[in-house]
């Protein structure tokens, strides 16, 4: 069953004018992995990659960008346009359906940043050995996507403006305020990310810093994701459709 | 199944105190918009949860009971369904979700009762609105539920399809089903119901078939029409008669208002004889479902 | 009624009458569609939900002024001055929240009447498309005005108090005040217009919020990654399409000169360029935008 509702949100998700957006936004980095190995004079490659492509803008932007759009839209779109019934009139456990559409997104998020951020690392890495880099990179992309994903996924079961406050949380949390205060990061899934990619990537800390220990971050990454996942099924349990106006 | 319920939003209250139990066969939910018809099915569908009372639904809770839904069929108002899938997609997909061992056979079957075979295999986004509507009514009977709770099922439907879903809801009844649908089309439950709920401002007016609700509506005089070969002599002598409140004569026709039913009933003959007066015709005419109903409003 | 005597009957018509009095003309409608907009930015006469995020977001856009402002007030009196932030940083800190804001309320604004096909509504009035889109941006600009010029006054009042001398405060640095209201317009149209281009094109929520956020943060984030990855001299064109460029505009309208370890000072560019550059944009996305009404169906 979780694989019926999994199939069914993953097709959804699908539809094609947010698959060409998130695509060519997911392009992105490959351009300017091209663009650098084009255009630079003789940098650090792997100090580029791990500080520029990946802490700068893989994880700091795309990753949560994928995850908003697709974690909201996986059952907020359906409760939005009314289609939600259908799901939910049925003897499904709601667990089962928060687990169904979770996989979803956080597949469709994780194939896409990996994609994006294989591809691009790769190229920016050509000629220099660092395969490292993006192992732990990659892992890191797959746990923090599955962290946000259970996260927006929640959100989007208690309010339909889920969205733009994934979004305010995304940029204004993660962004302005961790940047102010580093005791906010330890509930800051990015930090999380960072943190786990610290654990397999071997660079000196003035070129990569994660700013968060490992071992608190994959604890709280744990606690967030589970946390999210139970919240959302206990909130889905209480499902109330509103009165129309 | 409903006992005492009501549900109130802040300091809306949308449903107040109704208690109806609604056995096999076809219930009719009548009410002007905003009465809470829609929020009773709500409530009936484990989508709301009742601020005060209980609900239950085959001897069960209907709120956070999602296994009742093997037994329970939902038709919502809204108009959309999952874009991009044929009519057999969709009905299939239903199927599936509910877990039954024959998806395919089910939603065949479905379809078939709702007579939408030949577009089917069409996307669902080019079905008109009475369509869409059947192929809804299909998605909730897939799985043979026991009871199907409808919400204004009739909105944009065509003539013709409605007298098809009509026939196709008696039929459903008759095998032993409950079905609860709204409606603020008097026409509709008029001709479909067997028992009319009247849902006013939230609270429950009356309850029961329509023509005995006006029978108890003792304090409004009842209104009859007469042809007659002489009608202006047997208004004047009845007139005189004391159960009679008004009296109206035009365009062939007589029309008599009484507040006594009974003592009108058995007066009327004699009278009629005592003036020489060939009665033709003796029809009531407010007994339509419309009159009780405004009746019922305005109250 | 009068009555000729003769007892004819007749009907009155007293259906339909048609309005004979004063017409508001032009200004009228602007106004009413300005002001309206303004309204629904911050979600007056709606909801409570749809009010959260752009108070909650014009809150945070005040809190280091108010901050300033506090310290002011407590510190007065010393010969020391406090200034937490420099006028021209304060841009930089908002805009993440001017971004954020243009993004949960243009589609509001734009988005819903061509969801609710209320668009034909409007146009069959005396309102050409032209004062539609620009009755918008006036509006959006104008709620986005508060949250630049309302905290850039707090935070010139407060180093004033802090100076101890208000009114020789205010004298003294007279030649802030132009830059200060320029930049504040600047910002605020550069990212209406832009948002409200977006958001035209978009009408669902959900996709116009997402779309302007990644606009602006790509952009901006494009921008620094190719300025620190390829030569400058050639990087330094991308700067003037993204929010650096206004980054660029208002350290010029200030007449200061960015700092060292500002991407700006590697591209080396002529300060008027970025506010021409800024202007552009402006016009160009709101060039779009009437694109977009003059041929929505309706």
């Amino acid at each position: 069953m979780i694989g019926i509702i999994a199939a069914l949100t993953l097709r959804q998700l699908l539809g094609r004018g947010r698959t060409i957006l998130l695509g060519l936004v997911a392009l992105l980095p490959i351009l300017l992995a091209l663009v650098y190995r084009i255009g630079s004079e003789d940098t650090d490659q792997s100090e580029w990659v791990a500080q520029v492509l990946y802490d700068g803008l893989v994880v700091t932007i795309l990753l949560p960008l994928l995850a908003v759009v697709y974690g909201t839209a996986a059952l907020g779109a359906e409760i939005e346009d009314g289609t939600a019934v259908y799901l939910l009139a049925k003897p499904v456990s709601r667990a089962k359906i928060i687990f169904g559409k979770l996989l979803a997104a956080w597949a469709l998020t994780s194939v896409t940043v990996l994609v994006s951020a294989l591809v691009a690392g790769a190229i920016g890495l050509q000629g220099v050995p660092g395969h490292g880099l993006l192992v732990g990179f990659a892992i890191a992309l797959v746990a923090g996507s599955l962290v946000y994903s259970a996260l927006f996924l929640m959100l989007s079961v208690f309010t339909s403006r889920a969205l733009i406050a994934g979004l305010v949380y995304v940029f204004i949390w993660e962004g302005l305020i961790n940047g102010l205060f580093a005791g906010t990061r330890l509930l800051s899934v990015r930090h999380y990310t960072l943190a786990v990619a610290d654990i397999f990537v071997d660079l000196p800390r003035g070129v990569f810093d994660a700013k968060l220990g490992s071992v608190p971050a994959v604890v709280l990454m744990i606690a967030v994701a589970g946390g999210s996942v139970w919240y959302g099924i206990r909130r889905l349990q209480r499902f109330e459709i509103g009165e129309s106006t | 199944m409903l006992r005492d319920v009501s549900r109130w939003y802040g300091n809306v209250v949308a449903v107040n105190g109704m208690s109806f139990t609604a056995s096999p066969g076809i219930t009719g939910l009548l009410g002007p918009n905003g009465a809470g018809k829609s929020t009773v099915l709500h409530m009936l569908s484990g989508f709301l949860k009742p601020s005060a009372g209980e609900v239950t639904v085959l001897g069960e809770p209907a709120w956070g009971n999602p296994e009742l839904y093997r037994r329970l069929g939902l038709v919502p108002e809204r108009e959309s369904v999952y874009a991009a899938l044929s009519g057999y997609e969709f009905v299939r997909l239903n199927a599936r979700l509910q877990g039954l061992p024959d998806a395919d056979r089910a939603a065949r079957e479905a379809i078939r009762l709702v007579d939408l075979g030949d577009a089917a295999d069409r996307s669902t986004d080019g079905y008109s609105k009475g369509m869409r509507q059947r192929i809804k009514v299909a998605a909730a009977l897939v799985h043979d539920p026991a009871v199907l709770l409808l919400d204004e099922p009739f909105n944009g439907a065509d003539p013709r399809q409605r007298l098809h879903m009509i026939e196709l809801f008696r039929r459903l009844a008759a095998g032993g089903r409950t079905i609860i649908f709204s409606s603020h089309i008097l026409e509709e439950v008029e001709r479909l119901a067997e028992r009319v709920l009247v849902v006013v401002g939230g609270r429950l007016a009356a309850s029961g078939d329509f023509r005995e609700i006006r029978r108890l509506m003792t304090d409004r005089p009842h209104t009859f029409t007469l042809r007659t070969s002489d009608d202006r002599r047997l208004a004047a002598a009845l007139v005189a008669h004391g159960s009679v409140v008004g009296v109206e004569v035009g365009d062939g026709r007589l029309t008599v208002r009484t507040s006594q039913l009974g003592a009108f009933a058995r007066a009327i003959p004699t009278i009629a004889r005592s003036c020489d007066v060939t009665l033709r015709e003796l029809r009531p005419t407010d007994e339509s479902l419309e009159d009780v109903f405004a009746y019922l409003v305005n109250r | 009624m009068s009555d000729e005597g003769n007892a004819s009957s007749s009907i009155y018509d007293l259906g339909y009458r048609h309005y004979e009095g004063v017409r508001v003309g032009r200004r009228g409608t602007l106004l009413t569609l300005y002001t309206h907009g303004l309204r629904s930015c911050f979600g007056l006469g709606r909801r409570a939900t749809s009010k959260i995020f752009p108070w909650a977001l014009a809150i945070f856009a005040f809190v280091p002024a108010i901050i300033q402002l506090g310290v002011g007030a407590v510190v007065s009196g010393f010969d020391q001055k406090i200034e937490l932030f420099k006028h021209e940083d304060y841009f930089t800190y908002v805009r993440i929240i001017l971004v954020l804001f243009c993004a949960a309320v243009a589609s509001e604004l734009v988005g819903k009447d061509q969801r609710n096909r209320t668009l034909s509504l409007y146009f069959s009035r005396a309102v050409s498309r032209f004062d539609y889109a620009f009755a918008k941006l006036a509006a959006l600009t104008s709620a986005m005005l508060v949250l630049t010029l309302g905290p850039q006054l707090l935070l010139f009042i407060g180093n004033g108090m802090a100076a101890d001398d208000l009114g020789g405060y205010t004298s003294d640095n007279w030649d802030l005040v132009f830059p200060i209201v320029a930049g504040s317009f600047l910002v605020s149209a550069v990212i209406a217009s832009v948002g409200l281009c977006i958001a035209s094109y978009l009408p669902r929520r959900a996709y116009s919020t997402a779309a302007i956020v990644g606009t602006f943060i790509l952009t901006l984030s494009i921008a620094h990654i190719l300025m620190n990855s390829i030569d400058p001299a050639v990087a330094r064109f991308f700067l003037l399409g993204s929010p650096v460029a206004w980054e660029g505009a208002i350290l010029w309208l200030f007449r200061v000169d960015p700092d060292a370890r500002n991407v700006l000072t590697d591209a080396d560019l002529a300060g008027w360029v970025y506010l021409l550059a800024v202007l552009v944009t402006i016009a160009a996305t709101f060039a779009l935008t009437l694109r977009r009404f003059g041929r929505v169906s309706t």
